[in-house]
């Protein structure tokens, strides 16, 4: 088998990210389908206001969570399949010698789409299991008939079914394109490298600082995980923080724990993908006599400022959703407290994003320090 | 000068133990040009290992001069091979993503050394400094090993099977740049090889079996990369 159970299981990272996607998407979907039965109950102007309310923020929760999480899944998805076939050139490369179809080889990458199966499954049985504390919640001053919570059968097969054979139908479509590599290239394990690198390759750049930038640039999707790390960082904790105030503590706590969930499985993921991805060059530095210092800056210190653009873009995303929950979706709702920008909340999850970020580096750092010098020549 | 001295190393433990190196000794003269030649599995690349570094025995001593390496920390180890060692590998070890000449700087700014562009062009790569390594030949590729190795300016050079992935033509092509570069800068070479032609290259030869130095001999004419059989 070209792809097997346990390279589907080094998927964990979208399986996470499903999990959380599903949760949050069917809680809101759930909730919707269910309180939309009664809609006919509800007929005093002021519930229906709150009722409207309601409906559109689970659209727009949905929508915005599900949907930012499903393209994240999506570009880790190809990432991984790009990786796989990067990694394992020359099987790949040796089968396609025998006379193996492209296609034929990557069939076998539908096996992607359990991962997403599993979280998704996770997602939604999880969801399921807090729905009736979340119905409770929603309807907390009881202007709503009480509401039952129902498994809608279109529901489970759209959040879970539905996503997992897109994700694996997509994963050998990828996989097909990406096998195109003419096999040579692919038993060299020729990776392109390309002229785009010395457009802008500067002549005097030192090597330590043209490492970092080459590093950053050659694995751009690892750039996109590490600052949507931090933003999940960033607009989770500063949300929950600020939330409280509109919605409910329990809605924090859920908030804070997806996003931390997202922000750490996201960044120790890629963090694990640059320092494996580099492992030949970091002992190659040191044979040479790099201390180990200069090998973890010059190959982790490269993302710092995306994952600080990744905390800025938070920031901002998770203001204006608020703004526009309060602004739109609440407008013609009473009592609803004023929102503006929590400088503080904003203070704070810096704090606590510059203290766990370092943190994750010099951990990483320590790994580097400790990858055997003979690595490369073990091959 | 470089003193070895009563070198052992064994891989594995309780009844897997393998005993690798079983009481080198040997002195290498600076400037000297030393192969060291030995079939798979002699022990001659782990004792090029030892001698460079890159591992510790485990037990014995290595000296550089006064200097034993045997017992200095990890990163008293990483900075005497900084200020002293270069290697030369049969897989070349380029970063692939980085062009030629950068690929040189990696050693070149260890010694601060602004002039890598003339070890460049002395291995004959010159109008190939902006390629990559995809786009160059076996050859090309550990001749850019070789000046990246150079270019740090180090005392003594250590190479492992440098030919080993070459052809004959090629290989002679980058044992003979190793050969004026080794005149013109004056370091010491301790080369590893099965090649038993090669040998003919060096001051000194050292055969290794099964874990021993089994002879020390002198070569009164050196041949060059072009006079040696293949």
């Amino acid at each position: 088998m070209v792809v097997g159970m346990k390279d589907a299981l080094k998927l964990i990272g979208i399986s996470v990210i499903a999990c959380c996607a599903i949760f949050v998407c069917t809680l809101f979907l759930n909730y919707n389908i269910d309180i939309a039965a009664m809609e006919n109950e509800i007929t005093a102007s002021g519930v229906v206001t709150m009722y409207n309310a309601i409906v559109s923020t689970g659209k727009v929760v949905a929508a915005v969570s599900g949907g930012c999480l499903a393209v994240t899944s999506v570009i880790m998805l190809l990432f991984y399949v790009k990786n796989y076939i990067d990694t394992h050139g020359k099987e790949l490369g040796i089968l396609k010698a025998l006379g193996y179809s492209n296609f034929k080889i990557a069939k076998h990458f539908w096996i992607f789409g359990l991962s997403v199966f599993v979280g998704c499954a996770l997602g939604y049985a999880a969801a399921f299991l807090y729905l009736p504390l979340f119905y409770e919640l929603q309807n907390a001053e009881h202007l709503f008939p009480e509401i039952k919570v129902q498994f809608h059968l279109s529901l489970a097969f759209l959040l879970v079914v539905v996503p997992a054979i897109s994700f694996a139908v997509l994963a050998v479509i990828y996989a097909c394109f990406r096998l195109k590599t003419p096999v040579l290239d692919l038993l060299k394990e020729k990776h392109e490298y390309k002229a785009k690198l010395s457009k802008n390759e500067t002549k005097d750049l030192p090597f330590l600082k043209e490492l970092t930038r080459s590093t950053v640039m050659s694995r751009k999707s690892l750039v996109f995980f590490i600052a949507f790390s931090a933003f999940c960082f960033s607009a989770m904790v500063q949300m929950s923080m600020s939330i409280k105030d509109l919605s409910s503590e329990t809605m924090a706590i859920m908030i804070l724990t997806i996003g931390l969930i997202l922000a750490f499985v996201t960044l120790f993921l890629s963090l694990s993908s640059v320092v494996k991805g580099n492992t030949k060059t970091i002992a190659m530095m040191r044979v040479f006599g790099y201390k180990h210092s200069d090998c973890s800056k010059a190959v982790l210190g490269g993302y710092r400022p995306f994952s600080y653009i990744g905390f800025v873009i938070g920031t901002i995303y998770q203001y204006v959703l608020l703004r526009i929950m309060v602004s739109i979706v609440f407008a013609d709702v009473e009592n609803v407290p004023e929102y503006n920008f929590d400088f503080t909340a904003c203070v704070i999850t810096l704090g606590l994003f510059v203290f766990t970020y370092e943190i994750a580096m010099y951990a990483y750092s320590r790994r580097i320090k400790k990858l055997p010098i003979k690595s490369i020549m073990l091959e | 000068m470089i003193a070895v001295s009563d070198i052992t190393k064994s891989y594995g433990a309780g009844g897997n133990r393998n005993q690798v190196l079983k009481g080198i000794s040997l002195q290498i003269s600076d400037r000297d040009f030393t192969v060291i030649l030995g079939a798979s599995g002699s022990g001659k690349s782990t004792f090029l290992n030892v001698i460079s570094g890159l591992e510790r025995p485990d037990s014995g001593s290595v000296t550089y001069g006064s200097r034993e390496i045997t017992k200095l920390s990890d990163s008293e180890l990483t900075q005497f091979r900084k200020d002293n060692i270069g290697f030369i590998f049969q897989q070349y070890y380029l970063l692939p993503n980085m062009t030629v000449e950068k690929n040189v700087r990696m050693g070149a700014d260890l010694a601060d050394n602004r002039e890598y562009g003339k070890i460049i062009t002395a291995v004959g790569l010159e109008d190939k400094s902006r390629k990559y390594p995809s786009e160059l030949s076996g050859g090309e590729q550990q001749r850019v090993s070789v000046a990246r190795a150079l270019a740090k300016k180090p005392k003594v050079l250590f190479l492992d099977e440098p030919t080993g992935a070459l052809d004959e033509q090629t290989g002679r092509q980058v044992l003979d740049y190793i050969c004026k570069l080794h005149k013109e800068y004056g370091f010491t070479i301790v080369m590893v090889t099965h090649n038993q032609n090669i040998a003919e290259m060096a001051n000194t030869v050292v055969k290794m079996n099964s874990g021993k130095i089994s002879e020390v001999s002198a070569n009164e004419k050196q041949k060059t990369a072009y006079e040696i059989g293949w």
